[in-house]
């Protein structure tokens, strides 16, 4: 389904990135990079490119929305999907002003992953 | 959740003993409903009728509805109902406690209607109790007081943090009493500060066993010990349940919370944070201390 997509999966939490990193791959992602923290990600996106990042909000180092703003600022275009247990509404006004692309609230499910992965495509 | 606070209202009323609760509470997964237990709780027989069918069903080959009808006590239509009744935690909670003969039919049938009537709830609230009346309760159970200003946060935070157990962890738990603490060394735990419009700090604490176990059910994978993954999962089951209590106080309240990474602590000490709650919740696999100040 998504073979050419290439996902940077940004998350403290070892449990998330690897729930998230398994459905990815059972939905034919083949390209997956994972950070730990708001700092990897910025580096890692600028290093891998990817098509969508997925993005926690609260992390040690750097927040989920400052690497968003420092994502959008290396690439306007690029998506940048918000994936949070803190789903508020400032947080969720906050991330639309940065240039999120969507949101979706914690816990992830696999159909979330799929509607992300289908509106990427449309 | 009212199930679980109905186990310890057996423990409190030395109805069992906390190694028969917890050997109940987790038989019940595979516990199947007897007619009887259902009928008790429908309101449709005493524990003395079910008794004297149970006795008859001894000395006859009959289902036990058959016998029900034929003594009068049940209709068919009634019995059907019952078989079609959905199974709540509670009523498997006594059938585990009667199947194991630590009660009678007739102790379970005292204990819930006891417990229903002191504390205003009905059968329907076992399935499906709405969040304001699942606050008062809490508040009544743990006795905060009117002098805590964050009382409504506070209860608002448990009566998640229970839907949130029975949801990411399992149902076989009792919530224990509530201890107030001022000044105590944790060692091993993971906390969480939350400030904004609130300022709180939250922990889980609990031995390596239990630790493991806890993380094993959140990630839904066997964890062997209380590893760094095990760490990660316990952490991730306090953020989201402090996310989810955020966004009820963003939409309840309009006030606005921020979440600060969570933290391992190898050693807290509690005089850093202030008087604090500690809420004890027994598992069938360990007991779990959410400490919280708020």
């Amino acid at each position: 389904m998504s073979k050419e997509l290439k996902v940077l999966i940004c998350d403290d939490s070892a449990l998330v990135r690897k729930k998230m990193s398994s459905a990815l791959s059972g939905m034919g992602v083949s390209e997956i990079h994972e950070a730990v923290n708001g700092n990897e990600a910025v580096q890692k996106y600028a290093e891998y490119m990817p098509d969508i990042v997925f993005m926690d909000i609260v992390m040690p180092e750097k927040t989920g929305v400052d690497a968003l703003k420092d994502i959008k600022s290396l690439n306007p275009e690029a998506k940048v999907v918000m994936a949070s247990s803190v789903g508020t509404q400032g947080n969720l006004k906050e991330a639309i002003e940065a240039g999120a692309f969507d949101f979706i609230q914690k816990p992830i499910t696999e159909e979330d992953i799929v509607k992300i992965l289908e509106k990427i495509k449309a | 959740m009212f199930t679980q606070f109905f186990g310890n209202y057996l423990l409190n009323k030395g109805l069992v003993s906390p190694e028969h609760l917890a050997e109940a509470l987790q038989q019940q997964k595979n516990t199947r409903l007897k007619l009887g237990v259902l009928a008790i709780n429908a309101g449709l027989m005493t524990a003395e009728q079910v008794d004297k069918v149970h006795a008859e069903q001894q000395r006859v080959d009959k289902r036990i509805g058959d016998i029900m009808v034929e003594m009068g006590y049940l209709t068919r239509n009634q019995v059907e109902e019952l078989f079609n009744t959905q199974p709540s935690g509670h009523l498997l909670l006594g059938q585990a406690l009667v199947d194991n003969g630590y009660m009678t039919n007739s102790q379970f049938e005292s204990a819930l209607s006891a417990y229903k009537s002191e504390n205003g709830i009905t059968d329907a609230d076992f399935y499906n109790a709405d969040s304001k009346q699942a606050q008062k309760f809490i508040s009544n159970f743990y006795k905060f007081g009117d002098e805590n200003k964050n009382i409504k946060y506070f209860t608002g935070y448990l009566s998640l943090l229970f839907k949130n157990l029975i949801r990411f962890i399992g149902d076989d738990f009792t919530p224990l009493e509530a201890d107030i603490i001022g000044n105590r060394i944790i060692m091993e735990c993971i906390g969480q500060r939350i400030s904004g419009g609130l300022s709180a700090i939250t922990i889980i604490e609990a031995d390596e066993f239990t630790s493991a176990e806890f993380a094993s059910r959140f990630a839904n994978e066997h964890i062997e010990t209380n590893n760094d993954y095990a760490k990660d999962c316990i952490s991730e089951f306090l953020n989201l349940h402090n996310g989810l209590f955020a966004i009820n106080v963003s939409n309840e309240e309009g006030i606005e919370l921020k979440l600060e990474p969570q933290s391992y602590y190898d050693k807290l000490t509690l005089d850093d944070i202030g008087g604090a709650y500690v809420i004890p919740v027994n598992f069938s696999f360990g007991m779990v201390n959410f400490i919280i100040s708020m």
